[in-house]
């Protein structure tokens, strides 16, 4: 997809393998089942990480990038 | 008699399936499950002394699960250890591929099997690796080659491509029978008649991506959701496949808030669907982009999403997948998507 | 575009009707005529002489060094079997003379286009100057045990110029002597034979010979490494660093037009022998007419930044496309820096649609298993591999050594038993493709 031009941003956890294969925009999760989410949390804590993802996510794909980067959430999620 | 430690994963030691994949790293006396076979294979002068096994959520994911997995199987003392068969698993493969490359840093000798797509096999840098079937169904004829394989490595043979070994092999230095300026002539007049993968150094290939231009600005653009995460609406009205899936498909969210419970599943095959069931937006994040979307913080949210299941998948049906999606989604004026990937 | 797509007729391979326009150069009558004279054994005597074989070389031939800048010099014999060790090996030159001269221009001949005529060459000889210059990297090559075929100097009788500097010359005028002092000796030694009946006559054809429209056109590109003083490559005299990529006529190569004035990298190096013997170009030759059409040579400086080395790309795969050339065999001079130059053209070249092979040594490590390849083509795949520069070698103490009283590296006396890397043996992972080591999977 971005070879056709349309950045996109992965959200995974195997964050090695992403960059190997050379996925430019890497925005790591907590978990391969719930890579929107994290379980751990509560409810309203968990929604709270997910919209950080997305907003980090929005981020990565407003960026230029050369090569594989990777894109983590700040921890107090506020980017 | 030779002591062999065999390793698997937390299903094969019958300890359950995703549901116990975050177990740590234990062990059980002797042959376990596919490792009967295998202690068969091995003959009367060889022993599995003990079958190690970690849950693959742990040993792909928590930070030093291949040392302590290793330290498990040191402490009996083997003289070779044996990974697999992982078969298309990736976390599996990387598991094995991990504690093989740890093993043979320690010198111990080591054999491991997975499927030759298998992404775990790129970690497994030059110990030995040979192929074996994707999926279960052929444990029969991968347990066979592996059993072989280990009797050589027992043996301290070497082994080739005729043993089935795939993967990265160390680079011998050899005298030619010709000079390389010989053999480069021979090698251009082979890729002048059709062979344009012959080469005497193979790198391992990955197709290079050029990232795209970023977007100026989300608030002003249109964002879509994609996912491999297979998550469909409840009954899975369309057949989508949990694994090695030939497809995609796309489904409306142009008036959903939400992907609620109930209304959608993922039957994705490579992973414990559970907490995905329990909320599919842990998959696909729908819940929090509306919401972006509703404050101004994306222009616009793609009308559906796209969605296949990224487990076992070819390569080759994997980079089709990529091309028909970015198609569409140009075609619609889509100029970001947000991919979530398990 | 690329004949690549196309299954070959069962003899040959068709060459492909689409490609751009041939060489222009249209002089069918260059030819050269290449006597060569086996040396057999070899000698010190009064004066310099060939006969049956035995090539002598006179006391006097010393006085060919005669410089400002040199004190003196030592002309030794060391020959195959020998218990000799050679270390600190600056430039090698195989003894070669025109008939009416002209041989080495720029150096010995005046600096005019050569590459036809009568040629004459003692062939299984060699001019090998030996001693301390700055940035010169250590290296060895041993006439006998087990590391003497690592080296094409293990196969030759090498008369070794040692030398002592005089007292205030500058490093650069000391090298300026040296090279001048062997080339002369190189033809020196070549003009004892020329009355001599030679063992082989041969006729090279020259660039421009018409060849069978069907074969591919297939060309050699030789970079040569230009990184300044001590680590440069003459052309006709002049260093090749500021020059644009040239397409000659692999003849002129036969006569000295390529002269190597770069000491480092001991396995890596072109040194002017192996220009003279320019394998590909000899590999090439030996297919043309029947697999291929050989349609030129053409050299290229190894600029040292990337943005250099971009150009020189484009420019060298411009050049081809211009020529016609289906194919193209990239060879480089030194490490990974040189790996760049090869991997751009190979991904400039494929990207027009002509095919394209390197060669490469490979950085696998002590025990083969770290990536082969530092700089590797990002999509060309076609790659010959001239060994490991890790692989370890064992050398044994030999009686004695030429070139220096020291082996720096290890900090031991020259003669002392070695354990280095092959990266040491000069000549031993030959960019141009002369040596046969070679990297295959571990079986």
């Amino acid at each position: 997809m971005e070879r056709a031009g349309i950045p996109t941003a992965l959200l995974c956890n195997l964050v090695s393998l992403a960059e190997k294969v050379g996925a430019p925009r890497i925005v790591p999760t907590r978990g391969i089942p719930y890579p929107a989410g994290d379980p751990s949390l509560s409810h309203d804590d968990e929604k709270e990480w997910r919209r950080a993802l997305v907003k980090r996510a929005l981020h990565a794909v407003s960026t230029p990038v050369t090569s594989p980067t990777i894109f983590p959430v700040e921890q107090e999620a506020s980017a | 008699m030779t002591r062999v430690v065999h390793y698997v994963n937390q299903f094969f030691a019958g300890l359950g399936g995703e549901d116990q994949a975050g177990i740590a790293p234990s062990l059980k006396e002797g042959a376990v499950g596919p490792g009967r076979r295998l202690a068969q294979l091995l003959g009367d002068d060889a022993e599995i002394v003990a079958t190690v096994y970690c849950g693959d959520d742990y040993a792909a994911s928590v930070e030093g699960a291949a040392a302590q997995i290793l330290a498990l199987v040191m402490s009996y003392e083997p003289d070779v250890l044996i990974a697999g068969p992982a078969f298309g698993s990736g976390r599996y493969g990387l598991a094995c591929a991990r504690l093989g490359a740890a093993a043979d840093a320690a010198g111990l000798p080591v054999v491991v099997a997975m499927h030759e797509d298998n992404p775990g096999l790129d970690e497994a840098g030059t110990i030995p690796v040979v192929a074996s079937g994707a999926t279960s169904r052929e444990m029969r004829a991968s347990l066979d080659r592996l059993g072989a394989a280990a009797r050589k490595v027992i043996a301290g043979d070497a082994l080739t491509s005729d043993d089935g070994r795939i993967g990265r092999a160390a680079r011998a230095t050899t005298v030619a029978e010709t000079t390389a300026a010989e053999r480069a002539v021979d090698l251009v007049l082979t890729r002048l008649a059709g062979d344009r993968d012959a080469t005497e150094i193979p790198l391992p290939r990955f197709d290079r991506v050029m990232p795209a231009q970023p977007i100026e600005d989300p608030a002003t653009a249109t964002v879509a959701l994609v996912t491999e995460g297979a998550v469909v609406p409840n009954g899975n009205p369309d057949g989508l496949e949990s694994a090695r899936a030939t497809r995609w498909l796309r489904y409306p969210i142009d008036e959903v808030a939400s992907l609620a419970s109930g209304d959608y599943v993922s039957v994705h095959g490579g992973f414990s669907t559970s907490w995905a069931n329990e909320d599919p937006c842990r998959i696909l994040p729908l819940d929090v982009a509306r919401e972006l979307e509703q404050e101004g913080a994306i222009g616009k949210l793609h009308a559906a999403y796209l969605v296949t299941a990224g487990n076992g998948t070819s390569v080759a049906n994997a980079r089709r997948f990529g091309i028909e999606w970015a198609a569409e989604l140009r075609k619609a004026g889509v100029q970001a998507a947000v991919l979530t990937s398990t | 575009m690329s004949s690549a797509a196309r299954i070959p007729a069962p003899e040959k391979l068709r060459r492909p009707k689409t490609k751009g326009a041939v060489s222009s150069r249209d002089d069918s009558t260059r030819s050269l005529k290449r006597f060569v004279h086996q040396v057999r054994d070899v000698a010190v005597g009064d004066e310099t002489a060939f006969d049956r074989g035995v090539l002598t070389v006179g006391r006097a031939a010393s006085t060919l060094f005669e410089s400002p800048a040199l004190a003196g010099v030592r002309l030794t014999w060391a020959s195959p079997g020998d218990p000799v060790r050679i270390v600190k090996l600056l430039d090698a030159v195989e003894p070669r003379c025109k008939e009416g001269g002209g041989i080495f221009p720029g150096f010995v001949g005046p600096p005019e286009q050569q590459g036809v005529g009568t040629t004459h060459v003692l062939s299984g000889a060699a001019v090998v100057t030996a001693g301390f210059l700055p940035r010169a990297q250590e290296a060895v090559v041993d006439m006998a045990g087990p590391a003497q075929p690592l080296s094409f100097l293990g196969a030759t009788h090498n008369l070794v110029v040692e030398f002592t500097p005089a007292a205030d010359a500058d490093w650069e005028d000391v090298d300026a002597a040296l090279r001048v002092g062997a080339l002369k000796l190189a033809e020196h030694l070549a003009a004892a034979a020329t009355s001599a009946p030679p063992d082989a006559a041969e006729e090279l054809a020259g660039l421009g010979a018409p060849g069978s429209s069907e074969l591919p056109r297939v060309a050699a590109v030789t970079n040569l490494q230009t990184q300044g003083k001590f680590k440069d490559v003459f052309v006709y005299g002049t260093s090749f660093s500021a020059e644009p990529p040239r397409l000659i006529d692999p003849n002129e190569l036969e006569d000295g037009a390529v002269v190597s004035g770069q000491y480092g990298h001991p396995a890596l190096k072109n040194p002017t022998y192996v220009h003279q013997n320019h394998p590909i170009a000899a590999a090439l030759r030996r297919r043309h007419g029947r697999d291929l059409h050989f349609a030129g040579l053409v050299i290229c400086p190894e600029p040292v930044d990337q943005t250099g080395k971009e150009r020189a790309s484009a420019d060298v795969a411009a050049l081809c496309r211009d020529a016609g050339f289906d194919a193209v065999i990239i060879t480089k001079e030194g490490g990974g820096n040189a790996d760049a130059d090869v991997s751009l053209k190979m991904d400039a070249l494929e990207q027009m649609g002509i095919s394209a092979i390197g060669l490469f040594a490979e950085m696998a490590g002590a025990d083969g298993s770290a990536p082969p390849l530092v700089i590797a083509p990002a999509n060309a795949t076609a790659m010959v591999s001239t060994g490991n520069y890790d692989h370890r070698v064992e050398l044994p103490a030999v009686e004695r050594a030429l070139g220096g009283e020291d082996f720096s590296l290890l900090d031991v006396p020259a003669t002392a038993e070695l354990s280095v890397p092959v990266a040491v043996v000069y000549g031993s992972l030959s960019p141009l493709g002369i040596g046969r080591l070679t990297c295959r999977e571990a079986a």
